[in-house]
């Protein structure tokens, strides 16, 4: 049943989604390096990320693309006070052990869930525009627009992220707080500041995919919870700390869902993700950039 | 002086609420019914439609001074409670309902996977329970006795679905044979379509071809493997048995992907009022098999709708119009037992014969196995401007003639 055409037109689809997944993750990455805390909440800040979107849609007709760009700041705010209020509490306090972050952040996201059930309700709300429903035919493949457009806004701020972690001081800063804390500390990094900045920085990139999201599902507050264990699985596979082994943990994951259909139940879907998080933490805890370098040495 | 003052404030105190006990009017006696429904979690929307039935059912009778039971009017207290769309916790809210708040009587949840969850309770406190948002026919092969059901099966929508294609592919010139791709969820809902559509498929193998048979997971994120398939088995014609909120995920998702089908249909799906407000324009032509539409132009129904609508400022769906039913059912069986022992009220259940419903028909009664007996399906097809035209059965008088095949670029 499955012509070239077919499986190439799969593949397309599955990397259009693989930058998605990238988007989404990438936050997760940055806060665990920098503080190796898990942010439960970041699924909560996804699922405010789409209901802001839908609220500029409503109050000012603003396409969801610069809806999910008005998010940084706001959510970028919001992260830095997170941080500040509580999470910086937990993890810096002596007595705390990880799971207080845990369960903190976990509450956190429950607390976000039903402030949003309160405001918008439990049913499913959704932005469409006037591209929701069409698609290009390039070379013969029909590809949804709104997955193109997602795909190159994605691309285009993940090249903008590289850029700042690469070449500029705040950026080298965060990193060097990833590979070693306490040296980043005596060469006199403020690794405080860092760690606030990357809370700041992971949960607005959660509300900037949040809002690419609407573009692509409905939403309801329960919206979030399963693109999570994508993110998680995707940082798992990107080796935890590697900001460019996000991307190829993102990629593997869509081309893995993707392709899978074409042997098993769809209905086995997740079980790719739960899969793939499984045989990742143990035959390579330290993902694809573990399992570069072995190869190449 | 002031020790002896303390001591007769406390005595005091403590004497007030033992003299209003004693001395005070007795407790009212009422009927309680109470309902665990999904108010929030992924069929909040559903749940929320059907705690709007319920609660219009119970406020006609409280109206009205109460449900004359026997000699006796009773006032009803409605008691609802939120599961969160949780299985585990649905039914164990069921338990606390029974033991904790000694409710008489019990309304359904939504949908079929959480029924499944609550159906254990009723029987062991041999208290009955109707509800109205569980339609596989799995609920009801469990030999429960306290359990009875308003919604028609799921099995039997899926044979509706095909006997109209039957007529459909003849009258619209449909390419035939008739190429099928059908996803279906994988829960017994799902199952019980996959049959129906199967049989069907057996019986009219001259005109029907499954090219595609996939099962997806209930409440999916993504669907565009899935819809890859699809598009790939070249079918004219696309089935799909899904709830609500995987509903509105597929089909943006199918648009979206430039898919083009004759015929497609979601089961009972598309006419919903959230289902078209999230899909805008992309709910248009779709069929549905339904148990009750705003469409439908009976007195009642009629009368239905318009209240609904000055109380809520919406049209209704079916969920209301069931779920109202069903209260109403459970009521009149209290009623027509003359007492409010759950054994006969049961009894009185199993040989109700419900008139004035709203569905197709207007009768419920229940068969043996406490399903709803026949099976009242209407066909719509949804149109622009929010409209929907019943076009199955032909008989009905307010039958239209459906637009197919599906027009392209819509």
């Amino acid at each position: 049943m499955f012509t070239t055409q077919n499986l190439v037109s799969v593949a397309i689809a599955a990397l259009l989604t693989a930058g998605l997944y990238a988007v989404m993750s990438y936050g997760l990455a940055i806060i665990y390096g920098v503080m190796k805390v898990i942010n439960v909440s970041n699924a909560g800040f996804l699922m405010l990320g789409a209901f802001m979107t839908l609220m500029y849609s409503q109050w000012w007709h603003l396409d969801p693309v610069a809806g999910a760009v008005l998010n940084l700041l706001p959510f970028f705010g919001a992260g830095w006070l997170v941080y500040k209020l509580l999470v910086r509490r937990v993890v810096n306090s002596r007595s705390a052990r990880p799971i207080a972050s845990l369960l903190l952040l976990f509450a956190l996201w429950l607390v976000i869930q039903n402030v949003a059930l309160a405001i918008w309700g439990s049913e499913d709300q959704s932005i469409i525009t006037a591209y929701t429903y069409k698609s290009l035919i390039v070379g013969g493949f029909r590809l949804p627009l709104t997955r193109l457009i997602v795909f190159a806004v994605a691309l285009l701020a993940l090249s903008l992220l590289h850029f700042v972690l690469g070449h500029t001081y705040i950026g080298k800063a965060l990193r060097a707080t990833v590979q070693d804390p306490q040296a980043a500390l005596l060469v006199g990094i403020d690794t405080e500041r860092i760690s606030a900045l990357a809370f700041g920085l992971g949960t607005a990139l959660a509300g900037f995919a949040g809002g690419l999201l609407t573009l692509l599902f409905s939403f309801t507050p329960d919206f979030g919870g399963p693109f999570q264990l994508k993110s998680f699985t995707i940082i798992v596979l990107g080796g935890l700390e590697n900001f460019a082994g996000v991307t190829v943990g993102a990629a593997i994951l869509a081309l893995a869902e993707s392709f899978a259909v074409l042997f098993m139940r769809a209905s086995l879907q997740n079980v790719i993700a739960y899969g793939l998080l499984v045989v990742a933490l143990i035959v390579m805890p330290g993902g694809v950039a573990q399992l570069w370098s072995r190869i190449r040495s | 002086m002031q020790r002896l003052w303390t001591v007769a404030v406390l005595v005091f105190a403590c004497a007030v609420p033992l003299i209003l006990t004693t001395t005070g009017q007795p407790a009212t006696p009422e009927i309680k019914i109470g309902a665990v429904l999904p108010l929030t979690g992924a069929f909040g929307a559903s749940g929320n439609y059907f705690k709007q039935g319920y609660s219009m059912a119970i406020d006609d009778v409280n109206k009205a001074g109460g449900l004359q039971v026997g000699a006796a009017k009773y006032p009803i207290t409605l008691i609802i409670l939120d599961d969160s769309s949780d299985g585990t916790r649905s039914r164990s809210l069921v338990e606390k309902l029974v033991t904790d708040q000694h409710v008489n009587f019990l309304l359904g949840g939504y949908d079929t996977s959480l029924v499944q969850a609550q159906e254990v309770v009723p029987d062991q406190y041999k208290i009955p329970y109707v509800e109205g948002g569980g339609a596989a026919s799995e609920i009801f092969k469990r030999g429960y006795k306290y359990i009875f059901g308003t919604l028609a099966t799921i099995y039997d929508l899926a044979k509706i679905t095909m006997d109209y294609l039957t007529v459909a592919a003849d009258q619209y010139r449909l390419t035939k044979p008739l190429t099928i791709a059908v996803v279906w969820e994988n829960t017994d809902h799902g199952k019980d379509y996959i049959e129906g559509v199967l049989d069907a498929v057996k019986a009219r193998p001259d005109l029907f071809r499954i090219v595609l048979n996939q099962s997806f997971q209930l409440n999916g994120s993504d669907f565009s493997p899935l819809l890859q398939q699809v598009q790939a088995s070249n079918a004219t014609v696309f089935l799909s048995d899904a709830h609500l909120p995987d509903f509105i995920t597929m089909h943006r998702q199918y648009l979206q992907a430039g898919l083009y089908h004759q015929f497609v249909s979601y089961g009972a799906r598309g006419p919903d009022q959230r289902g078209r407000q999230a899909l805008g324009a992309g709910a248009d032509y779709l069929i549905a098999g339904l148990w009750w539409s705003p469409a439908l132009k009976g007195a009642g129904s009629q009368v239905f709708a318009d209240r609904y609508q000055r109380e809520y400022h919406a049209i209704p769906d079916w969920f209301q119009a069931l779920s109202y039913d069903t209260a109403r059912v459970l009521l009149a069986g209290v009623k027509n037992a003359g007492t409010l022992d759950g054994p006969a009220v049961r009894d009185a259940l199993a040989k109700i014969e419900f008139r004035n419903a709203l569905i197709p028909g207007g009768v419920i009664r229940f068969g043996p196995n406490g399903q709803i007996a026949g099976s009242p399906y209407i066909m719509v097809q949804t149109l622009p401007g929010n409209t929907v035209r019943i076009i199955w059965p032909k008989k009905m008088p307010e039958t239209f003639d459906a637009v197919l095949p599906m027009p392209k670029n819509q």
